[in-house]
């Protein structure tokens, strides 16, 4: 019978499985290397811009450096976030700049994990003209350490000395590098300067929001004590057991990650929102202080374990990635959240356009024992991204020319207005949109964006604080959440850019940490009882220090005392 | 294809020296060599070039320097994989969702192939290998939206067990640890059962159907014939299978799993793939996750050489 073995369909099997198989087995480990092996080795092509006649002829410092060119040039300028929807040349905004500066722009964006795309154009040393990302990414080190970025200020010195008279010094300051050289700009960016001059109009992104009309359904409670807090949402839950026929979610964060969750705390970026409704300092006489271990932020841990053992708590909030949670949002299904108002700024739009009643309005979330008003994370100098030229640039002087241009006033304006009579003009001796463009901006900022492109549709090298002269006065439903953030902010830059690298031993480790907090905060939430939840927070630190916290956090002292210092060279 | 090539002419030649008549042997095939060359070349470069990439788990890579430029490590990235703290969790969920997989996952297919294979009518019979195949059609990241919704509190799987009393209150499944082994088998099965078994069922068509006419003649009735005919022919097939898949246990099915894990049930969930992706591209550790791969790699070696070795010896049939 052995014999009668059909042969061919043995061999066919065989062929298949193993072509299966062999692919399969290389592909987990080789994913990696596959893409950094093809151009390591290659030598870096010098940039044609070196032939470039700039250097002859310098302009004078207080010229704009573009305008002595307007050749048309095409620059390719990579944006680290897959999200970006926009392509410039489309809406009137990028065109007109295109017009006045010749210069035109293809922006990549990564189509999926930001990180690998990155990584891997750094590994194959291909990196675009321009790059923005955002400053606490790891990428910036690694280009900036690996020699793949143009220093500014040299670019600045040899081709545009207008740079110098548009840029902050102190934002020049704050991102010089150990080698004396800037790589980056930033935007969004606000000095402590800054913080004196417009300092009472800032907004801070982090609020307690609760949905409207149950919320006043409810009686309106105070919901800064555990007692007070504990009790409004069962009594949203009592109340309004279901919205539009799914069961109501009293309490929700933001996503939780390997890292934990920014609305109650993550470790990676220290970042807490709880922390800072709670007033927590994240610094004592000098030394960093350990936020998740003081009392207070206890007090409130466990308090969010009661919710969670009395049901207040849904399996979906631990689960729900962003896009789950914003159809969440749009369907207004939660009661109370602990999110950042931009988040959901579109969904606002949505619900306000049902039913302006159902929309979220900040309230006073959890405070500390002494109901302290909470010190929320306001602009900061470090901003929110930086951008790099690259040694790959196609003409360097252009690229700095433009860079010149864009943080100058007179860019700025152009990205924030747009062009006179198109998207703007003079109403009542004031520069400000028009009517059309107000409303259009206001309802769907999407259609807004592909119809006009300003208002910083191209927000690479904002300045947020610049923009406040032309900026038109919010309406609802924005306006309710941004007024009650003003006044209850506070500055952090120093503490922005303390961490460790993430490939040293410190960084190792801290990753190792931020990984044992996410895992523990979801034990945490979900513990039976405060004895359990004890354990379950003395094993954490138990882990921490097993994994070298003490170094961890002298590292970030000294770093932090650094930027401390520079700071305050600033603000004199 | 294979047949028109096949009949090619082939000259009767005088006999000649042995490399002589390789030479003739192989230039009468010259054009299904041309075709084997494309496949060995593809190998070549997707498979054994990047293999040099293998050294980075020796050295201290980042990805700034050339691979050659990096400083050597030695062992340590294997030491510090041997020394984590996720270790033991990584290799019990790794080796528990493989072997469950390997026992439930691995006969079923066949079973599913036997009894298609008894089908009379071919309608039929073609209609449910189709459906059956179908699901191994869709990605797993469309399958895991589908999965997440079908199992949330308020998905039709708790609507169903609600309203037949099974359960009193909805379970949100993709939330308990418990449930995440089993859900990660059974919807694998589910989406590849169809698919497993057409090799069998190609293996099953080319028994010789003088064997049944025996054994209907020896008096043999439906389930002796599929035991003593069917499947004592179809062996060869399955130990190869078997074999192969014996050294994917450490492989589980990435895809899957990432689009099904989440914070909860990361206890159930973490698997040496998805280890490996976290540390290797989300941290940029790529030498240390390199190192973990070829731990992974060269144990599947082993498993791959052993369970090779005793079925040579068992059933005489082998992959080499």
């Amino acid at each position: 019978m052995k014999k009668r073995f059909p042969k061919k369909f043995m061999v066919l099997a065989l062929i298949t499985s193993l072509v299966f198989a062999l692919a399969a087995c290389s592909g987990s480990n080789n994913n990696d290397k596959a893409s950094n092996s093809p151009d390591a080795s290659s030598p870096a092509p010098s940039s044609p811009a070196e032939s470039s006649a700039a250097a002859s002829d310098k302009p004078a410092g207080d010229e704009p450096g573009w305008k002595g060119d307007t050749s048309p040039i095409k620059f390719d300028w990579y944006l680290n976030f897959a999200w970006f929807p926009n392509k410039w040349g489309v809406d009137p905004t990028s065109q007109y700049v295109t017009k006045k500066t010749g210069v035109d722009i293809n922006f990549i964006v990564p189509a999926g994990n930001e990180n690998e795309k990155l990584n891997s154009m750094i590994a194959s040393g291909d990196l675009p003209d321009f790059i923005t990302l955002g400053w606490y990414e790891e990428g910036v080190k690694k280009m900036i350490e690996g020699g793949l970025v143009e220093p500014l200020n040299k670019l600045a010195e040899e081709y545009d000395p207008y740079f110098f008279k548009v840029a902050d010094p102190a934002k020049l300051s704050w991102y010089t590098q150990p080698d004396g050289n800037i790589y980056g700009y930033p935007n969004a960016s606000s000095s402590p300067k800054d913080f004196q001059t417009y300092g009472s109009n800032f907004l801070s992104n982090q609020t307690f929001v609760v949905r409207k009309d149950m919320y006043e359904a409810i009686g309106s409670p105070d919901m800064r004590t555990p007692e007070g807090f504990l009790n409004a949402l069962k009594l949203a839950k009592e109340k309004f057991p279901e919205v539009n026929g799914q069961p109501i979610i009293p309490l929700a964060f933001h996503e939780f990650g390997d890292g934990g969750n920014s609305s109650i705390m993550d470790y990676v970026q220290d970042s807490s929102m709880l922390a800072n409704f709670l007033a927590l300092p994240r610094q004592k006489d000098g030394k960093l202080y350990d936020r998740a271990s003081d009392p207070e932020f206890q007090i409130w841990l466990k308090t969010l374990r009661k919710a969670n053992e009395e049901g207040l708590l849904a399996k979906d909030i631990f689960i729900d990635k962003r896009a789950q949670m914003e159809e969440k949002i749009a369907q207004g299904r939660y009661f109370a959240m602990l999110y950042q108002r931009t988040d959901f700024a579109a969904q606002q739009n949505v619900l306000y356009a049902n039913d302006p009643n159902s929309v979220y309005i900040a309230v006073d979330g959890p405070a500390n024992s002494k109901l302290e008003d909470p010190t929320l994370a306001g602009p900061g100098i470090s901003g929110w991204t930086v951008t790099l030229i690259s040694k790959k640039v196609k003409d360097k002087a252009r690229a700095v020319k433009f860079l010149s241009y864009l943080i100058s006033e007179e860019g700025q304006k152009d990205l924030y207005l747009g062009e006179k009579g198109v998207s703007y003009d003079t109403i009542d001796g004031k520069d400000q949109f028009l009517p059309d463009a107000l409303n259009l901006m206001n309802t769907d900022r999407s259609a807004f964006d592909k119809k006009y492109g300003a208002s910083y549709t191209f927000w690479m090298l904002m300045d947020t604080n610049m923009n406040l002269q032309w900026a038109p006065p919010s309406v609802e439903p924005a306006k309710q959440l941004e007024d009650w953030t003003k006044g209850k902010l506070i500055s952090t830059s120093e503490f922005d850019l303390i961490s460790p690298p993430a490939t040293s031993q410190e960084g190792i480790n801290s990753t190792k940490i931020s990984n044992a907090w996410g895992k523990a905060l979801t034990q945490l939430l979900l513990a039976k009882s405060d004895e359990e939840f004890d354990k379950i927070y003395a094993d954490f630190i138990a882990l921490r220090d097993k994994n070298g916290f003490t170094e961890i956090q002298a590292y970030k002292q000294q770093k932090y005392e650094e930027y401390a210092a520079k700071l305050k060279e600033f603000s004199k | 294809m294979n047949a028109s090539l096949n009949d090619i002419p082939v000259k009767p030649a005088a006999p000649k020296s042995k490399s002589a008549k390789l030479m003739t042997k192989w230039y009468n095939q010259r054009y299904l060599q041309v075709m084997v060359l494309l496949g060995v070349a593809w190998m070549i470069i997707f498979n054994y070039i990047p293999m040099y990439g293998i050294i980075i788990a020796f050295k201290d890579y980042n990805l700034i320097t050339s691979i050659s430029d990096a400083p050597w490590a030695g062992l340590e990235h294997f030491k510090a994989f041997l020394d984590d703290d996720e270790l033991t969790s990584v290799i019990r969920n790794t080796l528990g969702i493989s072997l469950i997989k390997l026992i439930i996952g691995f006969p079923l297919p066949i079973i599913f192939a036997l009894f298609l294979n008894e089908l009379r009518s071919l309608r039929f019979k073609k209609a449910v290998q189709t459906i059956s195949y179908l699901p191994h059609f869709l990605s797993w990241v469309i399958l895991g939206g589908i999965l997440a919704t079908w199992l949330s509190d308020i998905g039709i799987i708790n609507k169903l067990l609600l309203s037949m009393n099974f359960i009193d209150e909805p379970i949100s499944y993709l939330a308990e640890p418990s449930y995440f082994w089993s859900i990660v088998i059974s919807s694998d099965i589910w989406k590849e059962l169809g698919w497993s078994a057409i090799i069998y069922i190609a293996a099953m068509a080319g028994v010789s159907p003088e064997l049944y006419e025996a054994a209907t003649i020896d008096g043999a009735g439906r389930f002796q014939k599929m035991f003593y005919v069917t499947l004592p022919c179809i062996k060869g097939t399955i130990v190869i299978l078997f074999i192969l898949a014996v050294s994917g246990v450490l492989n589980s099915n990435f895809d899957q799993i990432l689009v099904l894990k989440n914070q909860l049930n990361d206890s159930a969930s973490n698997v040496i793939d998805i280890y490996v992706y976290k540390v290797g591209i989300s941290q940029g550790r790529f030498s240390y996750s390199t190192a973990v791969g070829l731990i992974k790699s060269i144990i599947a070696l082993f498993l791959l050489l052993i369970a090779n070795s005793v079925s040579k010896r068992l059933s005489q049939t082998s992959l080499f």
